[in-house]
């Protein structure tokens, strides 16, 4: 059985001072009683866990969205997101895991099953009936944003389809492109190779599964454990061979460069390698830049594009890359989001009994949104579930900041989301 | 490449920002987290007592600073400068929308009450607080909230009653303020920016109060929409309202950390919290970059110069192990902080000469950078602002906040 070490973050709470800035920032408790906040179910609660221990001293930690934002404030360093999701694992453990929980923490396998037919999939998950009943015997909300099959193919078909079409370069670049892009959103990667390849890099996309943060935040560690493993023995060699490993979302990055390792105590030397080499894709555009090396040849995007970094972006703890390279294009006008999270937080705001949690925080960011006038058509956001939920919240499109600078390069279409033809003649 | 990187959110480091930028250098700041104004009262405190007569409050702050060491901050900046400081940062506070009073006698200390009816002086204090001054004679209304913690009117008001300060208390439901089961002041003050909200705390307000009364409450008078509420209870109140800060996370003290933050990012500085600096390259006694922790490799911070606002051993500046020693995290430069625990405290808590663990700090020369035991700088390009300073005690002088802005804004004085 999976055991989880409690000495890595645990003694991280004794550094906290009990000055309740987590609990100011946190955006989940201060829409709802239902979660009293970082500090009481971190830090103080910590001191009444035991490893072994019969019962959880504090089910309310269910209700932490594991957004990391007491992370970001905290003036001391105590690692309270971890101490919840480790939390959440107790519980699990204890009372075990709900179907439903289980079903949202595979969305790879979701999206795989899907992809086979995913005119019949959207239409089978996408119709009254059926988020009727997902609400009923799951717990899965009605309303809330969930995605929609890519009916173009997979990007990883797309990307075996146009093996010769694609660069061959000396410098290469490594792509973890999540699940979401896979399945749901190959546009994503289409972008993101395009990019890659116009700054003069070949893309390697080797074989990759789930990263895991799914069943992590659902407390389903053990199976977590064998998704990283699988990520590690299939990236660590290319990461020690010095190519950089970019993804584009936001989340998956965090989860190989830090969560996993830590949540699971798993280090190694082959996942430390991983670790070291996992960037978000802007990270290392922006690294990229600082060298001189990143391409400035864009065109005009002549738009006011308000942009939130998500909190899992936030949580790099690298700053705002997306932004500053965005920040680049001439004409663009991009309004910057200091919304605290997007309230979806992975899988949160699609469990029934948290969706209007995850509304209501969510209400920050749309309400920023609707601020920045009727002008705006359009938001910008690097997570997929963050943009899902934006939309879902604004009734605007949002597109990935890769889109954007694909966009500028004269590579893609922001509206139809589509590669441009001269992206195929480079 | 920017021109000065400033660590540290504070307000020294956001004092700095603000002075690097306006005189149209590129800034940039990084912070751990998020602290120092997040606990403090929101008020601007620049000498409440000398190190020589601790029992006596300074009645006019800015003549006495002769009176201080010769290894002081202030002396070291001399008053001029940190006259100007102070100005300066009234007029930026003014224009950002959360204008700061001094007494009406100009110069002189405001004695303001404490969430004990303690008074406190201050130089300096928002709008909101400097109507509960102890210089107007007008009789107070201390107003709390039942199941409110940390906030008793009753002992708040006994308290200036014993100091001559005629008060009386009452304290009102806590629906008027929120229908959650708890939530901590700054939630609340979230909650009163909801203009429904408003008007039903101003009718129990205008049911409470008598004729001449001032009306004293709690700090959480809205975030966002903070003067609104305030002038909209005192209308309908038909009589002052005034804040009396509460115990943290202290609402005033975030309006300013929100109002200053964005009054930056108006002028293009970034302020990102989240980034510890855990390592730094220095090559010939230049600060090359410094390198901030995340979620894999270190994140290296080049800059032409780097300014130091992290604090002393309060704000997490500086750190110290079991057996006494304190160092200073990103530098480690010398400390005139005492290195055994024996000697941190004085016996007494509340000891009227303060703790030597809190007087200790960076010494600098009269550029204000940091100097070794024969007075040489250790960096050409560091500067040191802030609680991080040696000669002072910010605690038992209460100058924290003068500290922070006099040193912040005159980073460039020549």
């Amino acid at each position: 059985m999976h055991t989880t070490s409690w000495h890595s973050v645990g003694p991280s709470l004794d550094e906290c001072i009990k000055c309740n800035i987590c609990t100011s920032y946190c955006p989940v408790s201060a829409v709802t009683d239902l979660f009293p906040g970082p500090k009481y179910s971190g830090p103080q609660a910590q001191r009444f866990r035991e490893s072994g221990q019969p019962d959880t001293p504090d089910q309310a930690v269910d209700y932490c969205s594991g957004c990391r934002v007491c992370n970001e404030v905290c003036p001391t360093g105590v690692k309270i997101a971890e101490l919840n999701a480790r939390a959440r694992a107790q519980i699990a453990k204890e009372k075990g895991i709900p179907l439903r929980n289980r079903l949202l923490g595979r969305n790879e396998l979701m999206g795989r099953i899907g992809h086979y037919a995913p005119r019949l999939a959207n239409f089978g998950l996408h119709n009254a009936v059926s988020r009727f009943l997902a609400e009923k015997v799951m717990g899965i909300a009605r309303q809330a944003p969930l995605p929609y099959w890519s009916t173009d193919g997979s990007f990883g078909a797309w990307f075996k389809r146009t093996q010769k079409e694609r660069l061959h370069a000396r410098q290469k670049v490594v792509y973890f492109h999540g699940c979401a892009t896979m399945y749901y959103e190959p546009f994503i990667g289409k972008a993101a190779v395009a990019v890659l390849e116009h700054n003069g890099y070949e893309v390697i996309v080797p074989p990759q599964n789930c990263c895991g943060l799914p069943m992590l935040s659902n407390g389903e560690f053990a199976a977590a454990e064998g998704y990283h493993q699988r990520n590690v023995n299939s990236m660590a060699g290319l990461a020690r061979g010095g190519y950089p490993i970019v993804g584009t979302s936001t989340s998956c990055t965090l989860t190989l460069k830090e969560e996993a390792p830590e949540l699971l105590d798993m280090h190694s030397p082959d996942v430390t390698a991983l670790k070291m080499g996992v960037w978000d894709i802007f990270e290392w555009l922006r690294e990229l830049h600082e060298e001189g090396k990143l391409r400035t040849d864009f065109r005009p995007i002549n738009l006011k594009l308000p942009y939130h970094a998500p909190c899992q972006y936030r949580a790099h703890r690298v700053g705002k890359p997306a932004l500053e390279i965005m920040a680049l294009i001439p004409e663009l006008e991009i309004p910057e989001s200091h919304a605290r999270c997007c309230g979806i937080a992975g899988t949160y705001g699609y469990k029934t009994e948290k969706y209007q949690i995850g509304m209501d925080v969510g209400e920050e960011l749309f309400q920023f949104v609707r601020e920045q006038g009727d002008d705006v058509t359009m938001t910008a956001c690097d997570s997929e579930t963050c943009r899902w939920q934006l939309e879902h919240g604004t009734d605007l499109p949002s597109r990935h900041p890769i889109e954007v600078l694909a966009a500028a390069y004269g590579l893609y279409d922001l509206e139809t989301r589509e590669l441009t033809s001269q992206s195929n003649s480079m | 490449m920017i021109d000065y990187l400033v660590m540290g959110a504070g307000l020294s480091g956001l004092m700095s920002a603000y002075a690097a930028v306006q005189s149209g250098h590129r800034v940039k700041v990084i912070a751990k987290g998020l602290g120092a104004l997040h606990w403090g009262a929101g008020s601007i405190d620049v000498l409440g007592y000398l190190p020589q007569a601790r029992d006596a409050v300074v009645r006019r702050p800015l003549e006495r600073l002769a009176d201080l060491p010769a290894n002081h901050p202030y002396t070291i900046l001399g008053p001029a400068a940190v006259q100007d400081g102070l100005d300066k940062f009234m007029r930026l506070t003014e224009e950002l929308g959360l204008p700061y009073y001094g007494a009406e006698a100009a110069g002189e200390n405001l004695l303001l009450p404490s969430p004990a009816g303690a008074l406190r002086p201050a130089f300096l204090a928002p709008a909101a607080q400097s109507a509960g001054t102890a210089s107007d004679d007008a009789p107070m209304l201390i107003v709390g909230f039942e199941r409110l913690r940390d906030f008793y009117p009753e002992l708040i008001a006994e308290n200036l009653t014993r100091q001559g300060i005629a008060a009386r208390a009452v304290k009102l439901p806590y629906e008027l303020l929120s229908d959650r089961r708890d939530a901590n002041t700054v939630q609340l003050a979230q909650e009163l920016d909801d203009e429904n909200r408003t008007e039903r705390l101003a009718e129990f307000l205008r049911e409470a109060v008598r004729p001449g009364e001032r009306i004293g409450l709690p700090a959480l008078l809205g975030l966002a929409r903070h003067a609104q509420v305030v002038t909209r209870l005192a209308l309908a109140a038909g009589a002052p309202v005034f804040e009396i800060p509460t115990l943290p996370p202290s609402v005033p003290g975030i309006r300013l950390f929100n109002t200053l933050r964005a009054g930056l990012e108006a002028r293009g500085v970034r302020v990102e919290a989240g980034m510890e600096v855990i390592e730094m390259n220095a090559e010939e006694g230049v600060i090359r970059w410094v390198a901030s922790e995340t979620s894999a490799r270190p994140l290296r911070h080049s800059a032409e110069r780097f300014v130091l606002a992290t604090g002393g051993i309060l704000g997490g500046g500086f750190m110290s192990d079991h057996t006494g020693r304190i160092w200073e995290t990103v530098f480690d430069l010398p400390l005139t902080t005492p290195q055994s625990r024996s000697q941190w405290f004085r016996p007494a808590f509340l000891a009227p000469d303060g703790h030597p663990v809190f007087q200790g700090g960076v010494r600098v020369n009269a550029a204000f950078q940091p100097v070794d035991a024969q007075g040489a700088p250790c960096f050409a390009n560091l500067h040191v602002v802030g609680g991080a300073l040696a000669g002072c005690d910010p605690l038992a002088e209460r100058s924290l906040e003068g500290l922070a802005i006099a040193t912040g804004m005159n980073l460039l004085k020549e």
